[in-house]
Formats: structure tokens, C-alpha cells, sequence
């Protein structure tokens, strides 16, 4: 009954926010609060993408930058092969992301911990020099992309990105809300707290680890597409920037990551502190600001913002009261 | 009572005043930009952005534009192009900027070359290169000297060609500026019937060039066209300089990016004698304009203060220059409309620090004025020797050109 009345408020949060995004496109006339909002958004669909795997399963992943560059290149790729369009660059990418997820899912058969963090830092640098390395799409010097017109009821192709870009986020979120409350999240927790007891007592470990990775590449590459038409330009070097891997961590961290809403929360706040921090300070200064904030949530709160609201709202997360 | 009169005084003075001062003084002339101040492009970014400073502060002492005061707002995009469309929605629909200047280098620019045309907005371009080929928009204009795309390695293997150059090696570094000289030169061969014996890419921050540099001179190339990265730059220098290149070749270099700048310059010293490479401003007597003095004075004592190159030759005096372009279109429309200035930029040509600049129609320069320059006796560990004429004799273009190019290349590195 309880789970019932959390599932009825939830999606009506959801109604709420993606009617609220979509009116906000057609009634706010400058593009900044667009072109800040996508990125702000973007961060939210990668952290919590991210904790899917890295937070439930506890599998440090640190190649958010690869899937996110695959994102970016299928879309290219397509784009300028047939002329796709965004749904169509979306939902290939997707399916890329996964095929590269399961390759990653199966890393985790033999590697753990630090070793498999690495792996995926190598996994990165590996596609980064192949996309380096294919001329079709532009190779090291980049390519500049020509948005098609855009579709009604949007009137720039920005307002219509930010739109989507929403519609992956809830998606994002409705999966990994999903997830956690399902059996799946808890095989997933309990390998997390000890996999060789996890495996032991009948839990799929390695099923679970390789759907977890797929769903998490599927999603981050999924939020990479976009991008492409974003920038309307594209070049390894930004495509497969470390600062996604970093911020993606960072921001799952930051909120916490035993519970959806913690890489939603992390993200927003160290999204827009990035963004407005571009805007107004604009120096190294920004680049030590974020710094001391992830040594301050570290040191301060180990949970994240999470875990620093708990004990008042009692979120049901981590499995422990 | 006597109070209230003093206070009541004070407040219509005060009123009076400041009514007085919103006459005199009008709002001033914002001008809006992005530049690399951290990342990787930074080292240029704070040059080019001292020079534009430096505009700003003597365009302000003479009055302002329209007498109005000149401010700039300026944000960090990190030397990346996910950054850039961002800020410049910003300076355009928040702040309201009045002009716009374009970030330092291609990778920042490109992602807002869509923005500014499907808005309608004149951008003034920082050096980047050929970012326009694809957009065509009729309202950019590069401060940067390239010119034509094809021109840079056609100086080149002109200068090669002359003293006898034949096969052709490519030694470029897997990066957007490098693969795009890369590109062009291997066209420019190609239509002049130069085989392009040896063309290898490496993968950026390579160290050690031992092994390429072996496998380049067993091909017997009398033409080395290297497009290279500053880490990569020095590291190829060393190689070069242990291994030796062969007598064969008659002209080295051509695009290595980073032997413009005083550090990688005083760092690598007599390694860089007899390498031709590019540059934009040198201390050479051709390249002194009206008002180049100058603003060198004013960069080297500043440059200190803001820990920018010392030298500043290669950005700083082309930023000062986008500025002088603002000025005399400004001047000379005696507005801000864009398409007014754009339209005055396109059809005169403009005196600038830097020379003369007209442009085509596609906003880069009508002819290229991209120098080719070859070391002479430069020493190890002397940052001031780059200061006078002579340790960089330039070979291109011909009416700037101060020296003629000493070949084969093992002779001239002595």
C-alpha cells in the first residue's frame, strides 16, 4: 500500500516536471536558461546512469567518457551516413552503448575493484583513438555538424534538445528507480556488501553484473547523443573529455549514492555550481572551488547528501535503517 | 529647522549631481567573449587576451568608442568546446553584450559559428583555422594571418621546392590543427607532383621520437613537413638532433606548433637552428607597423604582471589588432549596427599593428601573410636573444621577407 502511494506520487512528480520543462520551452524567450538547463540535465542522466552500476553494485566504473564519446560518435556517424534523425541517433546510440556495456559486464568476470577502474580508463583511451583514427567522421580534427530545421511545437533546436534531454533524464530515473526497489537492486546491494556471499547464498551474480552494465552504457551513451547536435560539432578530444567520468563520480558521490534521488541531487548541485561558477568567477578559481567541495563532502559526509538527510526523512536506502 | 534645510540641500545637491552624471556618462560598449584560461589552450589564451586588454585600456585613455567606455566580459571556457555555446547564449541573451570576439583556437570556436549565424551576429575570429568553410557565414572575420587554406603548405613547399626539394615526409601529431595542415599539404603535393614518401601520425603527448625519426630518414625524403603539438615539437627536435636527419633534406619543419612560444623557445635553444617553421609577428625590420613598438613596450612590462609569454609575438599583437578593426568600423559607421560594421570590414582594408588585413568573402585573410622563418644562431638558455632581429630570418612572404633560406638542413643547424 505504502509502495503504492510512493509509485502514484512519483510519476506525478515526473508528470509535473516534464509538463513544467515543456511549458518553459514555449513560454521563456532567452536561450541561456536552455543551453545552461541541457547541460545541468545531461549531468543528471550521466550520474545517475552512472550509480547504476557504480552505486548499487559498487563496480567503480571510470569510462562514463567513453560511453558518452560513442553516444556523441553513433550519432555523428549516422547523422552524416543517412541524415537520421534524433530519435533514431538516440535510440542507436542506445543500443551501442549497450552491446559496449555487455563487453564491460564481461570485464567484471576477472577484474574488481582498482583493476577494473583502470580497465575502463583503458577502454577509453582505446575507442578515443579509433574515433581518432576514422576519417568517415572527421578523425582528430573534428567535424561541424548542420542541424536539420526543427520539429513543432519547439522554435529553436536548443529549447526541442533541452526537451529531450529532460525526457532521458526521467527515463534514467524511472530505470534506476526501478532497479533499486526490484529484486535486481537487491541482488545487486547484496553483491556490492560481499560477492563471494552474494554468490553463495544463489544470487545471479554475474547476470546481474552484466544487465546492470548494459543498462548503465545503454543509458550513458543514449545521453551523449544529443550532444552531437548540441555542439553541431564534434572532436575526440571533447567527445571522450575525462571531466564526464569525473563529474559523473563526483556527482554520485556528492549526492550519494544508496538511493536514486542521490545522483539527482548531487547533480544539480554540483551541475549548476559549474555553471554558475563558468559565469561569475571564470578562473582556475572554479576548477579548486569544485575540489574542495568533494573534499569536503568526503571528509564531511561519506553518504553523500543523502546520508546527511536521512535520519530525518528515513529514506528506505542502502538496505540498513 | 536649520537641520532639515542643510539635509534637504544636501539631498537636491546629491539629485542634482547624479542627474548630471547619467548625462555625462553613458552606458558602456560591452564586447563579449569566451578565452581558454585554464586547459589546455590556456599559455595562448591569457597572451591574446592581454593584448585585447591592452586595446581596451588605450582605446578607453583616447575616449572610448562613440565616447563611449569599452568594457569587456570575459569567461573561461576551459579550452573546451562543450563550454562554449553556453557562454555565448549567455553574453547574448543575458548580458546583452554589444559585439562579440570569438574564443583563442578552432576546438572553442566551432560549436558557436552556428549560434552567431543563425542569430545574425559578427563575429571577429581568434585564430582559428577554417572554421568558416562549412558554415559560411557572411559576418566572421579571423584576425589570424592564414589566408587561403591551401597557402600554408604551399609557402612551404614553395621554399622547398626552390632549393631543390623533391619527395616529401609527413610527421603530424593525431590533432585537429595538425591533421588539418596535414590535409592541405598532402593536396598541395599532390598537384605538384611532390611523392609523399613517408606519412606517419602519431598519438598526441608521444615522447620519444627515436624510432619514427629512424624510420623517416631511412626513407630518404628530401622535404620534412612536421605538423606537431608543443610536447611533441621539442621531442621530435631531440631526435632529430641525436639521430640526425640526413644530408638529403633540404628544409625542415613547417607546422610545429609551440616553437612560437618564449618558453619552448629558451627550453629547447640551439636545437632550433635550421628549422623553417610558421609564425605571425617576428622582430624582424618589416614587421614594424604604426603603433608595434609601442604595444610591445606596454606587453613586456605587463606580461610580467600577468604571467603571460614574455615575448607575446604570436597572439597578443593580433589581438590588439581585432580590437583596432572594431575601431575604425565603429569609427567609420558611426554605429554598432552589426551588418554595418560587418559590411565595412569586408569591403576596406584596415591598418593594424600587424600590417594591412583585408578579407574574402569568407572572412579569412585575402592573402595569406603567414610567415615562414628559419632559426639562425640561437643559443641555449637566453630568452632575450628572441628579441632581436636575425635568430628568426623570415623567407615568406616575399614582401616581409628579411633573409634567404640556408640549405640542406644538416648545414643550416650549424
Amino acid at each position: 500500500m505504502m509502495k503504492h502511494r510512493n509509485s502514484i506520487a512519483f510519476w506525478a512528480g515526473v508528470a509535473i516536471f516534464l509538463v513544467a520543462v515543456l511549458s518553459m520551452t514555449q513560454i521563456v524567450r532567452n536561450e541561456y536558461p536552455f543551453f545552461a538547463g541541457y547541460v545541468i540535465l545531461q549531468f543528471i542522466a550521466l550520474a545517475v546512469a552512472w550509480s547504476i552500476l557504480g552505486g548499487y553494485a559498487g563496480y567503480v566504473n571510470f569510462g562514463t567518457n567513453a560511453f558518452f564519446g560513442v553516444g556523441v560518435y553513433t550519432a555523428v556517424a549516422l547523422f552524416k551516413a543517412t541524415g537520421a534523425p534524433l530519435v533514431v541517433q538516440i535510440a542507436a546510440a542506445a543500443v551501442i552503448g549497450m552491446l559496449l556495456g555487455f563487453g564491460v559486464g564481461l570485464l567484471t568476470l576477472r577484474m574488481r575493484g582498482i583493476f577494473f577502474s583502470i580497465a575502463t580508463i583503458a577502454l577509453a583511451i582505446i575507442i578515443e583513438t579509433f574515433v581518432m583514427n576514422w576519417r568517415f567522421v572527421g578523425g582528430a580534427a573534428g567535424i561541424q555538424l548542420q542541424r536539420p530545421p526543427v520539429t513543432a511545437p519547439f522554435d529553436s533546436y536548443v529549447k526541442m534538445l533541452f526537451f529531450v534531454q529532460a525526457i532521458l533524464v526521467v527515463i534514467a530515473v524511472g530505470i534506476a528507480r526501478y532497479i533499486q526497489n526490484s529484486r535486481m537492486g537487491r541482488g545487486l546491494q547484496a553483491l556490492r556488501d560481499d560477492e563471494l556471499a552474494a554468490e553463495c547464498t544463489g544470487v545471479p551474480t554475474l547476470k546481474l553484473k552484466l544487465v546492470a552494465c548494459m543498462i548503465s552504457g545503454a543509458l550513458m551513451s543514449a545521453v551523449g547523443a544529443p550532444a552531437a547536435m548540441y555542439l553541431q560539432y564534434a572532436d575526440p578530444s571533447s567527445a571522450f573529455n575525462l571531466t564526464y567520468s569525473v563529474s559523473a563520480l563526483a556527482m554520485s558521490l556528492i549526492g550519494g549514492t544508496a538511493h536514486w534521488i542521490g545522483p539527482v541531487l548531487g547533480a544539480i548541485l554540483l551541475g549548476s555550481t559549474q555553471q554558475f561558477l563558468a559565469v561569475t568567477i571564470s578562473s582556475e578559481i572554479n576548477v579548486l572551488v569544485l575540489g574542495i567541495m568533494l573534499v569536503l563532502f568526503v571528509v564531511g559526509a561519506p553518504k553523500g547528501i543523502i546520508g546527511l538527510l536521512r535520519p530525518r526523512y528515513r529514506l528506505r536506502a542502502g538496505g540498513k535503517p | 529647522m536649520k537641520r532639515r534645510t542643510f539635509l534637504g540641500g544636501a539631498m537636491a545637491v546629491a539629485v542634482v549631481g547624479q542627474g548630471s552624471r547619467a548625462l555625462a556618462q553613458q552606458p558602456p560598449i560591452k564586447i563579449g567573449m569566451s578565452m581558454p584560461q585554464t586547459g589546455g589552450l590556456a599559455g595562448g589564451g591569457k597572451a591574446s587576451l592581454l593584448g585585447i586588454e591592452i586595446w581596451r585600456d588605450d582605446i578607453n585613455a583616447k575616449g572610448g568608442l562613440l565616447g563611449r567606455k569599452v568594457e569587456l566580459v570575459v569567461y573561461d571556457d576551459k579550452s573546451s568546446a562543450s563550454e562554449t555555446p553556453a557562454i555565448y547564449a549567455k553574453l547574448v541573451d543575458v548580458d546583452k553584450v554589444d559585439l562579440l570576439f570569438a574564443p583563442y583556437a578552432t576546438v572553442p570556436t566551432a560549436p558557436i559559428m552556428p549560434f552567431v549565424k543563425q542569430r545574425g551576429l559578427l563575429l571577429m575570429g581568434n585564430f582559428s583555422f577554417q572554421v568558416n568553410s562549412k558554415v559560411g557565414h557572411d559576418m566572421w572575420f579571423n584576425n589570424a594571418p592564414w589566408g587561403p587554406a591551401d597557402s600554408w603548405a604551399a609557402s612551404f613547399l614553395d621554399l622547398a621546392q626552390k632549393a631543390g626539394g623533391k619527395s616529401m615526409a609527413l610527421l603530424t601529431a593525431d590533432q585537429e590543427f595538425a591533421q588539418n595542415l596535414a590535409l592541405t599539404a598532402r593536396d598541395v603535393a599532390k598537384k605538384r607532383n611532390i611523392p609523399v614518401v613517408f606519412d606517419q601520425s602519431y598519438p598526441p603527448n608521444t615522447v620519444e621520437f627515436a624510432s619514427i625519426i629512424r624510420a623517416l630518414k631511412a626513407a630518404k625524403p628530401d622535404i620534412v613537413y612536421v605538423a606537431s603539438y608543443p610536447p611533441d615539437s621539442a621531442g621530435i627536435l631531440r631526435a632529430v638532433n641525436e639521430i640526425g636527419i640526413g644530408d638529403d633534406v633540404k628544409i625542415f619543419g613547417g607546422g610545429m606548433v609551440g616553437l612560437q612560444f618564449a618558453a619552448v623557445m629558451s627550453n629547447l635553444g640551439s636545437l632550433l637552428n635550421g628549422v623553417v617553421n610558421y609564425n605571425t609577428w617576428l622582430p624582424e625590420s618589416s614587421m614594424y607597423f604604426d603603433g608595434t613598438k609601442a604595444f610591445f613596450d606596454t606587453y613586456t612590462k605587463r606580461a610580467i604582471e600577468a604571467k603571460v609569454d614574455p615575448l607575446g609575438y604570436y597572439l597578443a599583437p593580433f589581438g590588439y589588432a581585432m580590437g583596432q578593426m572594431i575601431d575604425a568600423a565603429v569609427g567609420a559607421t558611426k554605429s554598432l549596427d552589426q551588418k554595418g560594421i560587418a559590411k565595412y570590414l569586408r569591403d576596406n582594408e584596415h591598418k593594424t599593428i600587424v600590417g594591412p588585413i583585408a578579407f574574402s568573402a569568407d572572412g579569412e585573410r585575402k592573402e595569406t601573410a603567414t610567415l615562414q622563418a628559419q632559426f639562425r644562431g640561437v643559443k641555449d638558455k637566453d630568452i632575450e636573444q628572441f628579441r632581436s632581429s636575425g635568430k628568426q630570418v623570415i623567407l615568406f612572404p616575399e614582401k616581409l621577407k628579411t633573409g634567404s633560406l640556408i640549405s640542406p638542413f644538416e648545414a643550416a643547424r650549424k
